[in-house]
């Protein structure tokens, strides 16, 4: 006769399909049901924001966002791009965008296009896409634009040479001592690259927008200074976007634009009611956070289970 | 029906394909696995062709009569003998050229990783983390000293290394988890919110 299994060796034998139907559950009820769980903002993005903010509305000034992933980290990246995007629009910064992957080109544009719904920019003014490069000029660009971002470049991605462009004739934006900062959005070891020629070679800020896989890889280069801010996966992406609802998108009383300067105790005290934002592409990372905190208390909870149950297995079998 | 919401239920549709293997392997699955690869090469191809041939072969020799581009488009060509068993030893030639540039990068890559690193490891240990930071560095590099034998007190000492190492894999463990939970996310998003509308 087979002995009697207790719950916890039930849970061990557990076919795992229902494991997936309860982490789908934790994820799907809490998107359904939105409760406005309190995003905390770290010092790396902060950083960022700062640094950002610092170029606003300066026409000798512009940041470069580098797109180097696909489809399959949209997820994390997107959110963050649009937060970043439309911090920049909002504040006057200059924004030039290029990627070195194929796959990443439309996800760019996809970018720009969900980021200046609300604003009345215009390409080649305002921002301008570099387009998709080859990946073999990777380092050619990389260190060329260190002399001059034309001469590096030459077109846009609508083949318009990018020396004419106003917004890069009229602020006189010629390498990386106008064009300070570069954002790099990865799911892979992209962003050494620009710390490592970049940073190493013109002494360019180099910020990162990188999932939460790649995170603790580039912690190191956060605390040697050699990062300005980074980004980390959806948590990250939220942050941004809070910081960009509390600051930058700001409106007084009579709901006209009055966008704040930084200041961390305006950010102690402020709450927002994702309910009160219409556009979900300004909330998108929020909501993904509610239904993350929901995700990491059941893995946790799911991680006690197992190791109960481990524990008590194998002092059943050692007895 | 609108072309958006013709593309959202496409979407959805492969989105469900690929989670049937959850359940288990099928023939939705493999569908969708084999039109993801066929739509990424599809895609990519032309882009190169439009943004790398046309622009750095085509037009410089053709066009603009430069003949000196032939000799990097010829070496390029060296690559495709990877696929040929007697002439494959040709590909080598470019792989060389790659692995020059490769070179270029070393001692930038010294810089950022290695001195600048040290740099950050020789503070004043003023304060806790600087200390924390200082404990760490030492008892990892002991612990990787395979010359001397981990017992007594050296042991206890490198042991200490091997904790800080599994903290240190336990947080890149948690951002993993959080990475693929926020990737399940984004497509839950996509389907409760973007398809079905239920998400405000």
């Amino acid at each position: 006769m087979s002995q009697k299994k207790n719950f916890f060796e039930k849970m061990q034998a557990l076919d795992r399909r229902y494991i997936y139907i309860v982490v789908a559950l934790a994820i799907i009820i809490p998107l359904l049901i939105p409760y406005n769980s309190k995003t905390y903002v770290t010092e790396p993005t902060e950083n960022l924001y700062k640094k950002i903010d610092s170029y606003a509305g300066k026409e000798d000034r512009a940041i470069l966002l580098c797109f180097s992933h696909d489809a399959s980290t949209m997820a994390e990246l997107f959110p963050m791009e649009v937060a970043i995007l439309r911090h920049c629009f909002e504040r006057k910064v200059k924004v030039f965008t290029i990627c070195f992957m194929p796959a990443a080109k439309p996800l760019m544009d996809y970018a720009i296009n969900t980021a200046k719904e609300d604003y009345a920019v215009q390409s080649g003014i305002d921002y301008v896409s570099f387009g998709y490069k080859p990946y073999g000029l990777f380092l050619p660009i990389v260190l060329g634009m260190g002399d001059d971002i034309g001469e590096a470049v030459d077109t846009d991605d609508q083949g318009r040479k990018v020396k004419d462009l106003p917004i890069i004739k009229d602020g006189g934006i010629t390498n990386y001592n106008e064009m300070n900062l570069v954002i790099d959005f990865a799911a892979s070891a992209a962003v050494f690259t620009w710390i490592t020629y970049a940073r190493a070679r013109f002494g360019v800020n180099v910020a990162a927008g990188v999932t939460a896989v790649m995170a603790a890889d580039n912690y190191i280069y956060l605390q040697t200074g050699q990062l300005t801010g980074m980004l980390s996966g959806l948590k990250g992406a939220a942050e941004y976007e809070k910081l960009v609802d509390v600051f930058a998108t700001y409106k007084d009383k009579n709901g006209k634009p009055a966008p704040r300067e930084f200041s961390k105790e305006i950010l102690k005290d402020s709450w927002i009611k994702l309910s009160d934002i219409q556009n979900r592409s300004h909330k998108t990372a929020r909501i993904g956070m509610n239904a993350q905190t929901v995700a990491h208390l059941m893995i946790i909870v799911f991680i006690i289970l197992g190791n109960i149950g481990y524990f008590i297995s194998r002092n059943k079998g050692k007895n | 029906m609108t072309f958006e919401m013709i593309g959202n239920l496409i979407a959805a549709f492969f989105t469900l394909s690929i989670f049937s293997f959850l359940y288990k392997d099928n023939p939705f699955y493999k569908f969708a696995e084999a039109i993801f690869i066929g739509v990424s090469m599809g895609y990519a191809i032309p882009l190169a062709y439009e943004k790398a041939f046309i622009p750095f072969v085509y037009s410089p020799i053709f066009l603009e009569h430069r003949f000196s581009i032939i000799i990097p488009s010829l070496m390029g060509i060296l690559y495709i003998f990877r696929f040929s068993k007697n002439l494959s030893w040709l590909s080598r030639y470019p792989i060389v050229f790659g692995m020059a540039i490769v070179g270029m990068g070393v001692p930038q890559a010294m810089h950022s990783s290695v001195l600048v690193q040290m740099r950050s490891s020789m503070l004043p240990i003023d304060n806790i983390n600087t200390a924390l930071i200082f404990i760490g560095t030492i008892t990892i590099l002991l612990y990787f000293f395979f010359s001397k034998e981990h017992k007594g007190l050296y042991g206890k000492v490198t042991n200490l290394g091997i904790w800080y190492m599994m903290i240190g894999f336990g947080a890149s463990f948690g951002f993993t988890v959080m990475a693929r939970i926020s990737l399940l996310i984004g497509r839950i998003q996509f389907l409760v919110g973007d398809v079905l509308g239920l998400i405000k």
